[in-house]
């Protein structure tokens, strides 16, 4: 809120150097977002706090400048010129809801020439940024700015009957406000009415029926407390922001209204106005004033520092406070009705900081006696994987968790996504329900800008409702690789990404976690290419997919290339429990190692002949790999060669060679009885 | 009759006139015979001779002789290493050129950045705590002292999802988790994506990284959240790097403060700073004093426990220490941006 120096004089004789004084405000709390010099006059828009509604007017922030500088604030004083009438001869106020309208003083002022106001009150309004319109509006802003107090006033020659009610609008009203727009009120909005009709939307807007005009004589000063959630809830719902709802859904000074109204009257009748004799102040159940304790070793406890007993008195009684001394360094702070924001100690104790300095409280360490012994093991595993990824030469990336609708149909995982009601941009309006969308946007980003391959990883969550009531949020793993893999040196020509790059890392990722090893298995999904994609199963259960992503899919985000990428429900993963781990001796007697190829259909894969091997009950084999697989010339058509090597070992001794002979061909025996092998060398 | 200084120097300029004919390792092994032979050798004939020459002229001979030698066996020694790289034949490998690398993938810059971030808080005994990113409005902000209906919920622009489900607009939604089912001392941070309903422009972004921290214990103080944060702050920035606190609002916290460290870029000498404005100071985190109904809505007791919270801007932080100048590269994901980072 923008505030002049000069306005500022007005209340406090505060007399320091521009720099000083922006610096000395931002150490209590008011920061000068900019400052200017303006005529001689300097002007600082100030930061603002919703819970501070006591500083939305100049009043309040030489208040503050008053306890900081130790300085008397000024008072003033605001005679009205009366008329004879009684005001609550000519005019009716009536509250009908209470709750939403605590207060409501008012009085008349008959007889105003409306016209320009003295160049004075231009020029204050003009310096915090203010159009002026005529002195009646005019009037109404000063008060407004200079003590934070939002007044109406009506051209009261049309409020019919003189009757003010102030009730919430019945269904079907309607009121053309002072800009000309029509608003369709309903009930639980408060409305000023006459006897007939709504003739104001209270504490926010007034109507263009009864506003002041050029014919207006005779003026109705509205001076008032409505409630902040009733005024916040009908701006809200109408769209609706002004000065006066800023304050009134912030918090006014109910202790203030009737001082309101006598300082518009006052200004009004030096402009040539009479104001009718006595104020109108409807208070129904004027509430018992807040009273807090504050205890000086509380203070200390909070702070860190002991703050001199004086200091506090005097601050808190610069602020407004009354402290009345209560037993051992304590008070029964009563708390003026411009805060709003103090009900408890605390509050207080932060008053007592603000002005005591945080810059004089000592920086201290916070002591350490006991740390956490249980690790994050949802952390330590992602850690993990992540360096796994990276070891495979895999870049992070971070994504957005907003989806665009479209393109998460286009990855058909079949979830139901969670819809963003507010959403700031209709192709964010979901949140995500796989990371391959993103991934693929990744990829396009960066081939389009000339990179000739793209493999990253991102882990993050996923969101979805599992039914009507129930959401979830995974945590996914999800990996792509596309084109030439980087890092070639001078001597090797970059590699192509294929399938096995996605397939490798996934399988790197996994095996740092230390779980039982996950198994592969063909199975189609709609995000890939049928007949190219592999489930990755933890104990049985599908807890991930790799594999080729659907031409359709990659070419919606215009990549044109084949594309591998997998995705992982880590959450599913980090359920589980890893094996223990176990130190394994390093063998003493040295191992065999036999080398066999042979022939099998094509039809027969690998992962068939890796099975069998796997669950084969021969003690002294230790291990299997695939060394080589090839078709074409010689092989003959429709088969492949496997080149596969085994090898043997025993815990206590050297093998004799026979014996490892007679395992071998028991291996193959199985092969063959399984698999329809055909030796080609090696072992026969 | 020459002395046996001159006969020295006689072998040494023979030595120096047959040493660049010597190019293979033959050629060499024959000069080392001549020269240093045991029987023929002309060096070790030099020797023989010393030992009958007169006292006068030994010493220094016997100096010039040793000196002789020794520049023979290494002038030897390089000729044949010399001849042994003769034998390859010239350039088959190139040494200068590049060495082979295994390429390794980089780390997100803000995961960096957020590591950093955990790792000094780590080592002052916090625990990280994580919790879920759908919430609801009592975590996001009833527990926090947001009461319904307060202007204060406008700094947290709110994306809502449906019922009383929203997208967290801070990570405190984990700290107060924490607090329901845990008893103090608690020390944690809560790092993780939040959202807000901003419109995209260069300091602001629909979804970013946070860090929060919190402290509860007995006879935790202001002093203390001063003292640590300015610890992390040094920690982060730099030893040397002036801090500053002062006092803004939070409804969940009471007193609160906002912390700022001198500009980096300018250290408040440029009125026109486009970091910090001219002010020579940068807003890096809010923090404050738990409040007490912050305590009271998890069944803590203010009266016997008090503690501290801060939060932190993972982008913004980063942006400011690596002098990024809009949040979007983050989350572009170039990767001529994010490979940089890799060697920060
Ligand atoms: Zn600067």
């Amino acid at each position: 809120m923008k505030i002049s120096q000069d306005w500022i004089r007005e209340y406090v004789a505060v007399d320091l150097p521009r720099q000083e004084l922006v610096d000395r405000l931002t150490m209590i709390g008011w920061v000068p977002e900019t400052v200017e010099e303006k005529d001689g006059d300097l002007i600082l828009d100030l930061e603002t706090y919703a819970n501070r509604p006591d500083t939305l007017g100049h009043l309040g922030v030489a208040r503050e400048l008053g306890a900081l500088l130790r300085l008397p604030l000024l008072e003033k004083d605001w005679p009205v010129a009366e008329l004879d009438e009684e005001t609550a001869a000519v005019a009716d106020v009536q509250i009908a809801a209470e709750a939403l309208c605590p207060r409501y003083c008012g009085l008349v002022v008959r007889g105003v020439p409306v016209g320009p106001s003295p160049e004075w009150m231009r020029r204050r309004l003009e310096a915090v940024g203010l159009r002026p319109i005529n002195n009646i509006v005019d009037v109404s802003n000063y008060v407004l700015f200079a003590t934070g107090q939002p007044l109406h006033t009506f051209d009261f020659g049309r409020i019919g009957g003189g009757r003010i009610v102030v009730r919430e609008a019945k269904r079907g009203e309607t009121l053309v406000d002072l800009d000309g727009r029509t608003l369709a009120l309903e009930p639980g909005m408060l409305v000023i009415a006459d006897e007939s009709r709504p003739v104001a939307l209270a504490g926010i807007i007034g109507g263009q029926a009864s506003g002041i005009s050029e014919s207006t004589r005779d003026v109705f000063i509205e001076s008032a407390c409505f409630d902040p959630i009733g005024i916040r809830k009908t701006a809200k719902k109408l769209g609706l922001a002004t000065d006066a709802s800023y304050r009134f859904e912030r918090g006014a000074d109910i202790g203030f209204a009737p001082q309101g109204a006598r300082m518009a009257a006052s200004l009004l009748t030096q402009m040539g106005g009479r104001a009718s004799r006595g104020l109108i102040d409807c208070y129904p159940r004027p509430p018992k004033a807040l009273r807090v304790r504050l205890r000086l070793r509380r203070v200390a406890e909070l702070l860190g520092v002991v703050v001199p007993e004086e200091f506090v008195v005097d601050v808190l009684g610069r602020l407004g406070f009354r402290l009345e001394p209560a037993a051992h360094h304590a008070w029964r702070v009563d708390v003026p009705t411009f805060r709003v924001d103090v009900s408890r100690e605390a509050d207080l104790v932060e008053e007592v900081a603000r002005f005591y300095g945080y810059d004089r409280i000592p920086p201290r360490v916070t002591p350490v006696d006991s740390f956490p012994l249980a690790a994050n093991r949802s952390r330590e595993r992602l850690a993990r994987i992540r360096q796994a990824l990276l070891g495979q030469g895999f870049d992070e990336v971070i994504n957005w968790s907003f989806a665009d609708p479209e393109r998460e149909a286009a990855a058909a995982g079949g979830r139901t996504p969670v819809a963003i009601q507010n959403p700031f941009s209709n192709r964010a309006s979901v949140m995500r329900t796989t990371l391959l969308p993103g991934l693929v946007e990744n990829a396009a980003w960066n081939l389009n800008r000339g990179l000739e391959g793209v493999h990253v990883f991102e882990t993050g969550n996923v969101y979805y409702w599992v039914d009507e009531k129930k959401h979830r949020e995974d945590l996914h793993l999800g990996l792509l690789s596309t084109g030439l893999r980087p890092g070639a040196g001078p001597s090797g020509a970059p590699a192509e990404a294929d399938f096995f790059t996605v397939k490798g890392a996934v399988e790197a990722a996994l095996e740092a976690l230390r779980f039982d090893p996950v198994v592969f298995e063909e199975r189609d999904h709609p995000s890939f290419e049928p007949g190219s994609a592999l489930a990755v199963l933890y104990r049985g259960q599908a807890v991930g997919f790799v594999g080729t992503l659907r031409a359709a899919f990659t070419a919606g985000a215009s990549v044109e290339r084949p594309v591998i990428a997998g995705e992982i429900d880590l959450s599913a993963l980090f359920g589980k429990t890893p094996r223990p781990f176990e130190f394994v001796p390093v063998p003493k007697f040295p191992g065999v190692v036999r080398d066999f190829s042979f022939l099998v259909d094509r039809a027969v894969p690998y992962g068939d002949a890796a099975r069998i091997l796997g669950r084969l009950d021969q003690p002294l084999l230790e291990g299997f790999e695939l060394v080589d697989r090839f078709a074409g010339p010689p092989v003959p058509e429709g088969r492949v060669s496997l080149t596969i090597r085994l090898r043997f070992r025993h815990p206590q001794r050297t093998l004799v060679a026979g014996e490892v002979d007679k395992a071998a061909q028991e291996i193959i025996g199985h092969l063959k009885a399984a698999l329809d092998i055909q030796l080609r060398e090696g072992i026969n | 009759m020459a002395t046996l200084k001159d006969r020295i120097e006689e072998v040494r300029k023979a030595f120096e006139e047959a040493a660049p004919q010597a190019g293979d390792a033959k050629s060499v092994e024959e000069l080392r015979t001549a020269f240093l032979g045991r029987k023929r050798g002309r060096i070790m004939l030099l020797f023989e001779e010393l030992k009958s020459a007169p006292a006068e002229e030994k010493r220094e001979a016997g100096r010039l002789v040793n000196e002789l030698k020794v520049a023979v066996v290494d002038r030897l020694q390089a000729l044949e290493n010399g001849a042994l790289m003769a034998v390859r034949p010239a350039r088959e490998i190139d040494l200068t050129l590049p060495g082979r690398q295994r390429y390794v993938g980089r780390p997100h810059p803000l995961t960096l950045f957020q590591e950093e971030i955990e790792r000094i808080f780590l080592s002052m005994g916090f625990a990280i705590e994580e919790g879920p990113e759908i919430e609801t409005d009592y975590y996001n902000f009833e527990a926090l002292n947001f009461p319904p209906h307060h202007p204060a919920r406008d700094k947290w622009d709110t994306l809502f999802i449906k019922g009383d489900l929203l997208l967290r607009t801070h990570t405190s939604p984990v700290q107060v988790r924490v607090m329901e089912r845990t008893k103090p001392p608690i020390r944690i941070i809560c790092p993780g994506r939040v959202f807000r309903r901003e419109t995209p422009d260069p300091t602001h972004l629909p979804m970013f990284l946070q860090v929060e921290g919190l402290v509860v214990d007995q006879g935790v103080t202001f002093a203390n959240l001063k003292g640590t944060l300015e610890h992390f702050l040094r920690a982060l920035f730099g030893e040397k790097v002036k801090v500053r606190f002062r006092p803004s609002y939070f409804p969940f916290t009471e007193p609160s403060a906002e912390v700022d460290i001198e500009c980096l870029v300018c250290s408040g000498r440029d009125p026109d700073c486009r970091v910090c404005g001219g002010t020579g100071w940068k807003e890096i985190l809010g923090s404050g004093m738990v409040d007490p109904q912050v305590l009271k809505n998890v069944n803590i007791d203010p009266e016997k426990y008090s503690g501290w919270a801060f939060g932190l801007g993972v982008d913004r932080t980063a942006m400011f220490a690596f002098g990024i100048p809009e949040m979007r590269y983050f989350y572009e994901n170039d990767l001529r941006f994010l490979r940089q980072f890799g060697a920060k």
